[in-house]
């Protein structure tokens, strides 16, 4: 299996971002409050966007066990999380 | 009835823009030529656009499904601003609009739903005045079938055959009949007995009443019966009268209040009293600055309105969250009590949303689950008598209010309701309760909000306790319905079994608590770690950070307590 870098991670989780977003999302830096930094970025936008980044990369979020809230609350932590999440299951 | 509570308002505020308000505040503005007085319009704007879901329509709150109510408030309150404002607003199209249509030629408030004359309205108003698209030709055939046999017309064709006639109705079919007609069309109702009841409706004093046997004139409806005569080319038997009647109703601000008695001048007394004298053809210039300064005063931090100056616009659910959060002093609960129980329209019988608001159910539920009317049984009978004799469908539903199509989550709050307060005497109303709800099953032990929707768990718990109140319920169906929609890592989602929320978990507490079915306490703690928020409150989904506001504290709050040692009840809520 092809093995993810951080920088791959970030790039495909940043189209996410810009499929939904468009140019308020190319902006963005690694620690941006997606929820301060993209307009309408609420509750609904925000499961949009986690159901997006499991479709890209294969992966199941456990909503309850996973603090959602903190992993997807910015770029890099969501690409640290991916990170993990695809190295479990390489592992 | 006094309203002198209203005065100061003890009850709590939430602080948001509302969109009616917002709706009824820009129109009374472009009414007296006077938009251009609104500062920052697009921040308006931006509020309005926070409302459009991606299926193209618009909701009345983040988060909940479209209606033809709010779509039409949205779109028209955006046309009315000025073009150069609307920036944050996405491209729409009338197919949402379309979705709601219904094969009899009337339109409903969301897919699926049975036609009904206040979302038939809105959607040929949305379609031809926004769109500029025409509606079926049906509509005439299903708009000729509203007259009742008094002459007047009816919410729908069911309430109709009952005789159920209405100032409001007869407004939203005439003006949807003139939309679609420019007001060429041939008529589809009698004329003659048409403008004969409305014209009974109106009072010695001047002023109109919603129904026959109303006691009380009101700014409302005499806007409704004003605008549909106007579209009728007629008048109100006594035009002076009403002129009169509606300028007496001007407050010492300048702006007006709703009806004799009322203190307080709020946005749908301006919206409905510059309304009326406009239909009337009455002069508007010398009342013009007091209006538009009193209405600007309503605006709030978000850019979009509330019904009163913000710092005293309370609300009953907002109010209610809080007395059942158990939030207030002793003295400011019996305070907030007294003013939820002043918020009662003088012809109806409900609680509203806000005062001056029509009377609405699942406020209702709400304010009674947080003690209002508790040693008042005359009251509680009255209300009991509100929803069997004055608003419940022919269906055997209930809607959000009058004369709308019934839906689940209404009827689940009334049958709750009814439960509570009603007697022996409504046993025959909770039966037709649950005829309405077997019309919302998709499958066996599953149900949907509305006919023809798609089931979820919380329409499915809302559906199967309503029929348990009714008529008695098999509780492994809702064993069933809680096994299917468990999230393995705590709390209950509301469609599959992935993404848990607040909302569905109590549902499916309460769901649990009302059949007798055993739950996991330490699987509902993790979920309610996973919502609790830093400052003590709780976010509706494990997604967001921050409080969803005092409704979702007090759900949250409400489980926490009945994980305590003391196992405090559920209130029995239902909110969508």
């Amino acid at each position: 299996m092809h093995t993810l870098d951080q920088t791959e991670i970030s790039n495909r989780v940043l189209a996410v971002l810009e499929k939904r977003f468009g140019d308020a999302a190319r902006a963005l830096t690694a620690d941006a409050d997606l929820s301060d930094t993209l307009p309408g970025f609420d509750s609904l936008a925000a499961l949009e966007y986690v159901n997006s980044v499991e479709g890209e990369f294969g992966i199941e979020v456990d909503f309850v066990g996973d603090d959602v809230r903190h992993w997807f609350s910015t770029l890099g932590r969501t690409t640290e999380y991916v990170r993990e999440r695809v190295e479990d299951m390489t592992a | 009835m006094t309203y002198d509570t209203l005065l100061r308002s003890s009850g709590v505020v939430s602080g948001e823009s509302d969109l009616w308000c917002t709706y009824a505040a820009v129109r009374t503005l472009g009414w007296l030529g006077r938009v251009g007085d609104l500062p920052s319009p697009e921040t308006a704007a931006g509020f309005l656009a926070s409302r459009q879901n991606s299926d193209g329509g618009f909701a009345w709150s983040a988060g909940m499904s479209s209606d033809a109510w709010a779509t039409y408030y949205c779109t028209q309150t955006l046309a009315d601003l000025p073009t150069s404002s609307r920036g944050t607003v996405r491209a729409s199209s009338s197919a949402w609009v379309w979705s709601a249509a219904h094969p009899d030629g009337g339109f409903a408030m969301t897919p699926g739903q049975a036609s009904d004359v206040w979302a038939t309205y809105y959607a040929v108003r949305t379609l031809v005045e926004i769109f500029g698209e025409q509606p079926p030709p049906a509509l005439f055939d299903w708009l000729a079938a509203l007259q009742a046999e008094d002459g007047g017309l009816a919410w729908s064709p069911a309430h109709a055959k009952g005789g159920a006639s209405d100032v409001r109705a007869c407004y939203y079919a005439v003006t949807a009949w003139h939309t679609a007609t420019g007001g060429e069309g041939p008529l589809p109702w009698d004329r003659e007995r048409l403008t004969s009841w409305l014209r009974g409706r109106q009072s010695a004093a001047g002023g109109f009443t919603f129904q026959e046997g109303d006691e009380t004139d009101c700014l409302w409806a005499t806007f409704r019966a004003t605008g549909a005569l106007s579209r009728l080319d007629e008048t109100p038997r006594d035009p002076e009268g009403c002129v009169a009647w509606i300028r007496a109703r001007l407050g010492p601000t300048g702006s007006f209040t709703r009806w004799p008695g009322y203190p307080v001048p709020d946005v749908w007394a301006a919206f409905c009293g510059v309304g009326a004298l406009r239909e009337l053809g009455a002069e508007l210039d010398d009342l013009a600055d007091g209006v538009v300064e009193t209405v600007l005063s309503f605006r709030t931090p978000q850019g979009g309105f509330t019904y009163r100056t913000p710092g005293l616009a309370s609300d009953v659910l907002t109010t209610s969250a809080h007395l059942m959060a158990g939030r207030l002093s002793e003295t400011g609960e019996r305070e907030a009590l007294r003013w939820t129980e002043s918020c009662m329209l003088p012809n109806e019988n409900g609680i509203m949303y806000m005062p001056g608001r029509g009377s609405e159910v699942r406020c209702t539920l709400w304010a009674l689950s947080a003690g209002a009317f508790e040693e008042d049984a005359p009251a509680r009978a009255r209300i009991a008598g509100w929803l069997t004799d004055g608003i419940q469908n022919p269906d055997g539903g209930f809607g959000y209010w009058e004369g709308r199509a019934s839906d689940i989550v209404s009827t689940a709050a009334a049958a709750e309701i009814l439960h509570r307060i009603g007697g022996d005497s409504v046993a025959g109303h909770l039966r037709d309760i649950a005829e309405y709800v077997a019309s919302c099953e998709t499958a066996p032990g599953q149900y949907a909000n509305v006919p023809g929707g798609r089931s979820t768990l919380r329409a499915t718990l809302q559906a199967l306790r309503a029929r348990h109140r009714a008529v008695g319920a098999d509780g492994a169906l809702a064993g069933e319905a809680l096994a299917r929609h468990r999230v393995r890592g705590g709390g209950y989602a509301n469609e599959g079994n992935r993404v848990p929320d607040l909302l569905s978990t109590y549902e499916a507490v309460l769901a649990a608590d009302t059949f007798g079915l055993d739950w996991d306490s330490g699987h509902l703690a993790k979920f309610l770690d996973s919502v609790r928020t830093a400052d003590a409150g709780f976010a509706w989904t494990p997604l967001m950070a921050t409080s969803g506001g005092p409704l979702a504290d007090c759900l949250g709050r409400r489980l926490e307590l009945r994980l305590s040692p003391e196992r405090h009840t559920l209130p029995p809520l239902a909110l969508s």
